[in-house]
């Protein structure tokens, strides 16, 4: 009997237990997972603090005034050569005045960094400034989480000068009418080109210009052993192809699906028709998109779709690895067509509105025609504004590395991405669509778009 | 008796039980809480929607792959780790340098951290440059898709946490076969007991608090895979790797559906409750603690 009774309150107490370490788990991605980003953020927090206050004390003696310094925190994504060019523009922010100091802190990528945002300003303590994703502007707007700018930018419009920045990029920095953030570093994707491999095949290296001679180009470098192209099956990239075959992602009221068009319906076919007669190879799952970096770089393929943040970086494996690149618009269909991607600045809304004006101070700064010059040709980001374009610099500077130059050029048919609260998920369906339609045979494009559509229609109409 | 006498054991208790609530108990409620409501974590309002969540889960087809996915995951890595364990334990569990250098061998992977484990795995699992494809391509065989096709993506991810598990579940094997009185053996030798006989009704029973405690950790364990599918998959291709939790975090924190997700963690949580209900019905009935 003692026993028994023994055995019935381990049970219970190991159900509790154990549902509580299930509940933990669950947690991990509700309130634990909050509690976790939230954590990191409040590290960060107090990281930032830290730092705040160690250059808060390091000022003092050196000016008086300086203990009024206001310090505010910016949340930025990505390492290596962009977070140089974003720490070297922070740190001569904050040599250039004595009022403000910037803390700069890393968070990720772009998924990492919306997520850890989103805790910390649940929470209570988000950075005044951060890089924003721009298709995520919807949703952050929406909710309530970003400063409008509108009347800041009307207030300095001299300084600013609004409508110096390109327009094709200025697209995704409104929602609904309203200004929320200011083009930063911002890319479109471009078809990258091993050009001594066309030679070596007896191609024109200034093809292919359509979707056509890319098949005509890839058949031939089939019979070479090579691969025409890897691609990974990227929202960004099919969001491209849409765009060339005359098509759109969504209705104009955000409402409903669109890709399920046949023009949203020709570029699935295109990729599974050449991905089945082996001409271009549509790698999957986590490791697709660097796979497809891989391939080329290796030469085993001769082209890739990549950001223009990469080119830096591509024109130095291709000297590595012994040939020729050059970047071109990506090819045509009805007509050439991009989408633009890339980061914005934005300031959160729960700031003081001292730390508002000084994180405006900083985007105004970051924004520069000087430091998007700068990030150009430091990392291979778009230049946002015109005057940058136009500058002597840039134009010696696309002389001497063509390459770059197809990105701007390329943006007169750049179109904004699709900003709804519910576009993430969206993507995903569609993503996993597009490869169930390549990998199963039985399962057309057509077939494996509605049902997509279907499942984002009820998404969208939600939100 | 005084006042401090009686209260005296509370107090000491009362710091575990204040952190339990606070990060469990309370936690859980919150959750439950939350999945009635639609909201995106940060705006003011939330919404309330009943049972709204719950339904749509249960009608969303992507929910019914998520929970087959970890359901077979869970089912493959439970009985793959534990049985392979035990075998190598029954190998394992002599004197000698080769053995004990074996032992820490495979015990290694369980102190590496599942982060490092799940890079290391991506590369060796590459389609085009990982080292599996080569050694299978040396052997003469035709390359594996591993992580890039929904055929052997779960799978890869099962091979991953049978490795990464083995060790540290033969050394709880290994020290229970050794808490087993060699008197045992000796009478069963001397009843010339066969070994099939002896492993079957002397050694399984008297390892069965064993089993039953690596069962029961290994499920749990299997249930809550995060790290390897956020690293290596992102629950993809076509869904066929995505699991309870990582769908969870995924419309938690990629889609901002607070509300929908903690319907999930209601969900994994009361599957979990009933498994271990179910296992401890069954279960306390083989297992003989001595």
């Amino acid at each position: 009997m003692v026993k028994k009774l023994t055995a019935v309150t381990l049970a219970m107490l190991m159900t509790g237990v154990l549902s509580a370490c299930g509940a933990g788990e669950a947690n991990t991605n509700d309130t634990s997972a909050g509690a976790n980003a939230g954590a990191n953020a409040d590290k960060n927090a107090a990281a930032g603090n830290a730092a705040g206050n160690v250059a808060g004390s390091e000022a003092k003696p050196e000016n008086a005034d300086a203990s009024k310094k206001i310090v505010i925190k910016y949340w930025y994504a990505f390492g290596d050569k962009i977070e140089e060019a974003k720490k070297h523009m922070v740190q001569t922010f904050n040599e250039s005045q004595d009022k403000i100091e910037v803390v700069a802190e890393f968070q990720g990528n772009y998924e990492d960094l919306h997520a850890k945002v989103q805790a910390a300003f649940a929470a209570g303590n988000a950075p005044a400034v951060t890089d924003l994703e721009i298709s995520s502007t919807g949703v952050f707007a929406h909710s309530g989480m970003l400063e409008e700018l509108t009347t800041y930018a009307e207030r300095d419009k001299d300084q600013l000068k609004l409508d110096d920045f390109n327009p094709g990029l200025m697209g995704n920095a409104y929602v609904d009418g309203k200004l929320y953030g200011l083009p930063f570093m911002r890319s479109t994707p471009i078809l990258y080109k091993n050009v001594t491999m066309l030679k070596d095949a007896g191609l024109d290296p200034a093809g292919p210009k359509t979707w056509d001679e890319l098949e005509q180009y890839s058949r031939v470098l089939k019979k070479k052993g090579k691969t025409g192209m890897t691609v990974p099956a990227d929202i960004w990239y099919y969001e491209g192809l849409v765009a060339q075959s005359g098509g759109k992602m969504l209705s104009d009221d955000g409402k409903s699906a669109a890709f399920n068009s046949p023009e949203g319906v020709a570029p699935v076919e295109f990729w599974k028709k050449l991905s089945t007669e082996g001409l271009i190879k549509i790698p999957m799952g986590d490791e697709a998109g660097p796979t497809a970096d891989k391939d080329w770089a290796n030469q085993l393929s001769a082209f890739k779709f990549g950001s223009t943040a990469g080119v830096t970086g591509s024109l130095e494996i291709a000297k590595g690895n012994g040939f020729e690149m050059d970047t071109a618009f990506m090819p045509s269909n009805v007509s050439y067509g991009v989408p633009t991607g890339g980061c914005q600045l934005v300031i959160t809304s729960k700031s003081s509105d001292e730390e508002k004006q000084a994180a405006w101070e900083f985007l105004k700064w970051m924004t520069s025609k000087e430091n998007t010059i700068y990030q150009h040709k430091h990392v291979g980001y778009l230049p946002t504004r015109m005057s940058a374009v136009e500058s002597d610099e840039l134009k010696a500077h696309f002389a001497e590395f063509p390459q770059f130059k197809v990105a701007v050029d390329q943006l007169e048919y750049a179109r904004p991405r699709p900003m709804e609260n519910a576009y993430p998920e969206v993507a995903k369906i569609i993503r996993e669509a597009i490869e169930k339609a390549i990998l199963d045979p039985k399962t057309t494009p057509q077939k494996a778009l509605d049902q997509a559509a279907e499942k984002a229609n009820k998404l969208l109409a939600k939100s | 008796m005084s006042v401090w006498e009686k209260l005296r054991p509370y107090s000491m208790v009362a710091p575990a039980i204040i952190v339990f609530s606070l990060f469990f108990i309370y936690p859980i409620f919150y959750m439950m809480y939350l999945s009635l409501f639609d909201w995106n974590f940060v705006s003011p309002d939330k919404a309330y929607v009943g049972i709204q969540n719950f339904k749509d889960l249960l009608t969303d087809s992507d929910f019914r792959q998520v929970l087959s996915n970890t359901t077979i995951y869970t089912l493959l890595t439970v009985t793959l780790t534990t049985s392979l364990a035990l075998l190598l334990a029954l190998w394992l569990n002599r004197k000698g340098v080769f053995h004990g250098f074996v032992q820490g061998a495979i015990f290694s992977p369980h102190i590496i951290s599942l982060v490092s484990i799940s890079l290391l795995w991506s590369w060796l699992m590459d389609p085009e440059y990982g080292l599996l494809n080569w050694v299978i391509g040396l052997a003469g065989f035709g390359k594996l898709a591993w992580l890039s096709h929904p055929s052997t993506s779960l799978v890869s991810l099962v091979i991953v946490a049978v490795w990464k598990g083995l060790g540290y579940n033969a050394l709880v094997f290994i020290a229970g076969l050794q808490s087993i009185p060699p008197d045992i053996y000796e009478a069963a030798s001397l009843d010339r007991s066969k070994p099939w006989t002896t492993f079957r009704k002397l050694i399984l029973p008297l390892l069965s608090p064993s089993i039953f405690f690596l069962v029961i950790i290994n499920m749990i364990g299997s249930f809550q895979v995060f790290e390897t599918i956020a690293i290596m998959t992102q629950g993809g291709p076509v869904n066929s790797t995505n699991t309870l939790v990582y769908y969870i975090y995924e419309n938690g924190f990629r889609f901002f559906k607070i509300g929908y997700a903690s319907a999930a963690g209601v969900i994994l949580l009361f599957i979990i409750g009933v498994l271990t209900i179910i296992y401890f019905k069954l279960l306390s009935k083989r297992v003989h603690y001595r």
